[in-house]
């Protein structure tokens, strides 16, 4: 029973946290409450998965976690960085150097080239980045003969992951993904998310995406369930069924 | 339909203003323009007719030759015969003179910009006496109230006036308001005016006189008719005519002025075409997937067109009517400003005709409907599946096509131009082809311009790139991202800047071929004009300056110079004369005579002449030729020389005596004097020494001299030339100043279009951001983006400009250009200048850029 130390040492393990995490849009009587005092913790290395119904406040989580936005009360950490104490600027930096995140769409700049919109972030810190590890990334998305073409000419999957690639680019503390699988069809789907899993287990990243499928979510280590802005829910090393299983019995 | 354009308006606001805003600048401009000189016609009008008012009939010398400073005088003793007729109840002669310049109190010339400076006779009919009295003997004076409050002249003191003959004290006794008993309309000339025998004999007029003004009781034409039987070589004109003349003469100059000011107004109304089809296009590509669903939902392809032609006419309007009550607001400030000036202008109504309307109309709403055909057009054909395409592009005409025909048109374009600038045709084609010359041009550059804009801006950005890395590269990026919209951003700006390096080139040539002519032809060591400029035909100093100075012992000869345009009729024609002195003029300035000699002419009958007129006319060395002057007489002249520089004499050169015998000017309009012995020494070496002294000693003694008449200059070679060079340059930079004002309106372009494209990149940009592009950043590159477009066209327009100056200086008859000069100091600036244009016009959109909300801009469809 060790448990006390481990539970009084500092959290080094979490690569994201939201604390009370509250989020109300608007005020008065059309006041929304997008997120309702969430607590979660994504730990690092580990591939999370958010469901829920639509308009259950996902999309908002993963802006808010990602400091796209800021939250109405409570806090939100990436690592040990408390958001709510960031400038705007510090907040694009924070962004920037240590958070990816990949849209369920129109990820890309039009005008850069494949390499160049996975190099954007480190090219706009203007830092050569680990040449290395890019190279990995690179060569993982299979991509290594499309580098020089425009978004224009890639397919819907090519181009999601060349956005994935880029939120790995830069060895971030946490990458965020708003159903990356979203526009695709299956195959292109499971390609996607065959790499992103082959992103946490080979190279160790934190990930958290937001998918409806159950399918996809069943790559992830941990799916978590969010109802009306709150965490109603949580299944580890889920498997299609139980996700279903799951889904029907929060009625969803 | 209706709805829907109007609806589109609303919700794009800024869009809207930013696109009305190019349009009301035109329209604001030629409003403004026909506004300000119909009031100011209006009032002069009226000044002329008050002026005129005062006498019924105006007795003066008839005159064929010659233009009005050059009428010839009548006689004093006319006066007696006019008053004897039957029905004159008075008759008053007038004597009037230019350049009669006053000296203040702190020795400076009082020399007014533009207007002359005049010296009169009083009469009680025309100068109300405000403060003193009226002048009355020989040693006084009285001057208009402008002109006494303008520079702190005091009633009782002594000042120097500087006549047509020469420098005398005066005494001011009075001040008065000319024309009206309440306000001065002087309309800034300077009146020196002196009493009627003071003014003769001050005035150079001796016992004659310019006019006589007869006061009628009876019937005006038969007093007219009595008049005229006196002899025919007068005239009698009435009110009317003097009030139309008058008032003839007053618009002449404000003709001009319009003519200038119109010109500007066309630049600016042509740029703003530009920019409002950009406009237009740019905003039918962004509705692509809107009209693409109207169509989804049945409208037709007609009715997608009339929507955004029914877009543009509102536009149109709603521009013109601001443009009107801009303009009108822009000709009330001017007037006042020109009042505030010290003018003299009578206050008036403002004068807004019909025909002002009516074109501003033409223009605001044509210009506009105009420049949207080809959108409206484009829009047609935009099919349904639009709506549902990610990436749908409305199909275009192939590169090849637009180079071709661009190319064609262009070449279209300068071939108006060369027919123009070779000066085919009478003065009015020259300016048609020419201003229908450089418009085609034009549109035939903006049309394949877009061809080379990819290569050309990927260029341009690429030192931005290595500069500012990403957002320099977004900036290159998104500069050459479509080639079409850059193409003609930069052609607004193209505009401006060819208009601009066209002129810098032709000032240059100017400029060096002035100073060649000078350095070449000038023999003279001193120059002596009045202050001012020597380009200007009213100017001159007294005739008495070179009197005093072929006096002085160190100077081996004076030469004066005088100018008539159109003194002198000769085979039917009017013909511009020069006046100097046959027998040392050579030796100051070589006019490249090829036969016989100047100074061997017979100074009352003799007349030199340019090989041009020479060989038209058939004349050589020893034949006569027929001409008539001013005061109606005819002479039989012998050609003396023949020479070859027209920059130096002009076309026509008679002795000053013949001039003196038949022209009434009497003031110099340039001197020139050779110091003795100067070639002497400079032959020999060793007598530098004793050169230089020669030459100080000379300098002083010109300087005392000159010192005498305030206002006048004696000028060394060095300074003369500086001061002639500086001239030229002045006026090249009026010019530029007022072809920079399509600088600023290719700004607002900029802006609007940049605004545009922000707006299309409402989702890249909230994906920048998101992934960690500061705003500073994306700043950086919209205003990076802007100045490599500003510097696309910048170049564009100074290899453009730099063409038509070089062959609009080689068209130009060598006696005004003889040197083609390509200033690149001057055409590298304009293209930074094009640049920090750009940079300027891109602080708003980048800022809005900026301020785009990451997750609206994510949202954003
Ligand atoms: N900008 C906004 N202003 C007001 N309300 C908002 C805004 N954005 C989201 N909401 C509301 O907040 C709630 C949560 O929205 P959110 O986009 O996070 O849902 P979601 O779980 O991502 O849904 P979906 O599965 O459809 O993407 C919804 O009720 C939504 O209407
Ligand atoms: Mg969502």
């Amino acid at each position: 029973m060790s448990d006390s130390a481990t539970v009084a040492a500092p959290p080094t393990h979490a690569a994201a946290r939201a604390v009370a995490a509250t989020k109300i849009y608007g005020s008065g009587d059309t006041a929304v409450r997008a997120l309702d005092a969430i607590d979660v913790t994504f730990e690092q290395g580990q591939f999370t998965a958010i469901m829920g119904p639509s308009g259950s406040g996902k999309s908002t989580l993963m802006h808010c976690m990602a400091g796209l936005d800021r939250v109405t009360e409570g806090q939100v950490l990436i690592g040990e960085i408390d958001l709510s104490t960031l400038s705007e600027r510090d907040l694009t930096l924070l962004r920037r150097d240590n958070v990816g995140f990949v849209f369920q769409a129109f990820n890309l700049v039009p005008t850069l080239t494949a390499i160049e919109n996975i190099m954007l972030p480190m090219d706009l810190a203007g830092s050569a980045g680990d040449t290395d590890w890019v190279d990995e990334v690179v060569s993982a998305t299979g991509l290594a003969d499309r580098l020089k073409h425009r978004p224009s000419e890639l397919s819907g999957g090519q181009q999601q992951r060349v956005a994935v690639a880029r939120a790995l680019a830069g060895q971030p503390q946490v990458i965020f993904a708003d159903e990356p699988t979203g526009n695709v069809d299956l195959n292109t789907g499971a390609e996607i998310l065959g790499f992103i899993r082959n992103a946490v287990d080979e190279m160790g990243q934190t990930i958290v995406m937001v998918t409806h499928d159950a399918m996809a979510a069943s790559y992830a280590d941990r799916v978590v369930f969010l109802v009306d802005g709150k965490i109603v829910d949580e299944l580890v090393d889920p498997t299609p069924e139980r996700i279903r299983a799951h889904m029907n019995q929060l009625g969803a | 339909m209706l709805k829907l354009a109007l609806r589109n308006l609303l919700d794009k606001k800024i869009r809207f203003a930013l696109t009305t805003l190019s349009v009301v600048i035109g329209v604001t401009f030629v409003v403004g323009t026909f506004a300000l000189t119909d009031s100011l016609r209006s009032t002069f009008g009226d000044l002329a007719e008050d002026i005129a008012g005062e006498t019924d009939l105006t007795v003066r010398a008839a005159q064929q030759v010659g233009g009005e400073t050059d009428r010839p005088t009548i006689p004093d003793s006319l006066l007696d015969d006019v008053a004897a007729i039957d029905g004159v109840v008075e008759a008053s002669g007038t004597v009037q003179a230019r350049n009669v310049v006053i000296v203040d109190g702190e020795g400076n010339a009082i020399r007014p910009q533009g207007p002359p400076a005049l010296g009169m006779n009083y009469s009680s009919r025309v100068f109300f006496v405000i403060d003193g009295r009226a002048p009355d003997g020989p040693g006084e004076f009285v001057v208009d109230a402008t002109t006494a409050t303008g520079n702190n002249l005091e009633v009782g003191q002594t000042y120097t006036v500087n006549g047509p003959v020469r420098s005398q004290p005066f005494e001011l006794v009075g001040i008065f308001n000319f024309g009206s008993p309440d306000t001065n309309t002087s309309l800034g000339q300077t009146m020196s005016v002196f009493d009627n025998n003071t003014a003769q004999q001050f005035l150079g007029f001796g016992d004659r006189l310019m006019e006589i003004r007869v006061l009628v009781d009876g019937d005006v034409e038969e007093v007219q008719s009595a008049i005229a039987a006196l002899g025919h070589e007068y005239e009698v004109i009435t009110q009317e005519t003097a009030a139309a003349e008058q008032s003839e003469q007053f618009q002449s100059v404000l003709n001009v002025f319009t003519s200038i000011l119109l010109v500007f107004a066309f630049i600016a109304v042509f740029v703003s075409a530009f920019i409002i089809n950009n406009t237009f296009q740019i905003v039918v590509t962004q509705r692509v997937r809107e009209i693409g669903l109207w169509r989804a939902i049945g409208v037709t392809p007609k009715q997608v067109s009339r929507s955004i032609v029914v877009e543009s006419a509102v536009v149109g309007l709603l521009s013109t009517a601001i443009g009107i009550a801009v303009g009108m607001a822009v000709s009330v400030l001017m007037r006042a400003i020109i009042r505030a000036s010290g003018f003299g202008l009578p206050s008036g109504p403002l004068v807004l005709r019909p025909r002002t309307v009516i074109l501003a109309l033409v223009i605001g709403l044509g210009v506009t409907m105009v420049a949207s055909i080809v959108p409206a057009m484009r829009a047609r054909r935009i099919t349904p599946v639009a709506a549902l395409a990610h990436d749908y592009r409305i199909e275009r005409s192939g590169w090849r096509m637009r180079v071709a025909v661009g190319g064609a048109v262009t070449a279209l374009g300068v071939a108006c131009l060369a027919l123009g600038m070779a000066g085919v045709g009478s003065a009015a084609t020259v300016l048609a082809l020419t201003g229908v010359g450089a418009l085609v041009t034009f549109v035939g550059i903006n049309v394949s311009s877009p061809a080379i804009a990819r290569p050309v801006v990927r260029v341009l950005g690429r030192p931005i790139q290595a500069l500012f890395g990403m957002p320099g590269k977004l900036a290159r990026e998104n500069a050459a991202r479509n080639p079409r919209r850059t193409a003609s951003t930069a052609g607004a700006l193209m505009i401006g800047v060819t208009l601009m390096a066209t002129t810098a080139v032709v000032g240059a040539s100017v400029r060096n071929s002035v100073s060649d002519a000078l350095t070449d032809a000038v023999s003279a060591d001193y120059f002596i004009r009045s202050e001012g400029s020597q380009f200007d035909p009213a100017t001159g100093f007294p005739a008495q300056v070179m009197d005093d100075l072929g006096d002085l012992d160190i100077l081996e000869s004076v030469v004066g110079y005088r100018v008539a345009f159109g003194g002198m009729v000769v085979g039917g024609q009017s013909r511009d004369l020069v006046s100097a002195d046959f027998d040392a003029v050579e030796e100051h300035l070589d006019g490249g005579v090829i036969s016989g000699s100047i100074a061997a002419g017979d100074p009352l009958t003799g007349v030199a002449l340019h090989v041009d007129p020479a060989e038209d006319l058939g004349l050589s060395v020893g034949d006569t030729l027929e001409a008539t002057f001013p005061d109606n007489e005819t002479v039989t002249l012998t050609v003396a020389a023949i020479y070859t520089d027209a920059i130096i004499y002009g076309n026509w050169l008679v002795d000053n005596a013949l001039w003196e015998q038949h022209l009434s000017r009497r003031d110099y309009r340039f001197g020139t004097a050779v110091v003795a012995g100067l070639d002497d020494l400079a032959a020999d070496p060793q007598l530098a020494q004793s050169q230089a002294e020669l030459l100080e000693r000379s300098e002083i003694a010109i300087a005392e001299t000159v010192a005498g008449f305030p206002g006048v200059i004696g000028e060394n070679r060095a300074e003369f030339r500086e001061a002639n060079e500086e001239l030229v340059n002045s006026i090249f930079a009026v010019i530029t100043v007022l072809l920079g004002l399509s600088f600023v309106i290719a700004l607002v372009g900029i802006t609007n279009t940049l605004a545009l494209s922000v707006f299309e990149r409402t989702r890249e940009i909230g994906l920048l951001r998101a992934v960690g592009m500061t705003r500073r950043q994306l700043r950086r590159a919209v205003r990076w983006e802007a100045a490599i477009v500003a510097t696309f066209g910048g170049l564009m327009g100074v290899v453009v400009g730099m063409i038509l100056g070089v062959a609009g200086s080689l068209a130009t008859p060598d006696s005004f250009i003889t040197t083609v000069d390509v200033p690149f100091g001057t055409l590298a600036i304009y293209v930074v200048a094009a640049a920090l244009a750009g940079l300027l016009a891109a602080v708003l959109p980048a800022r809005r850029a900026g301020r785009m909300n990451i997750l609206d801009a994510i949202a954003h469809e």
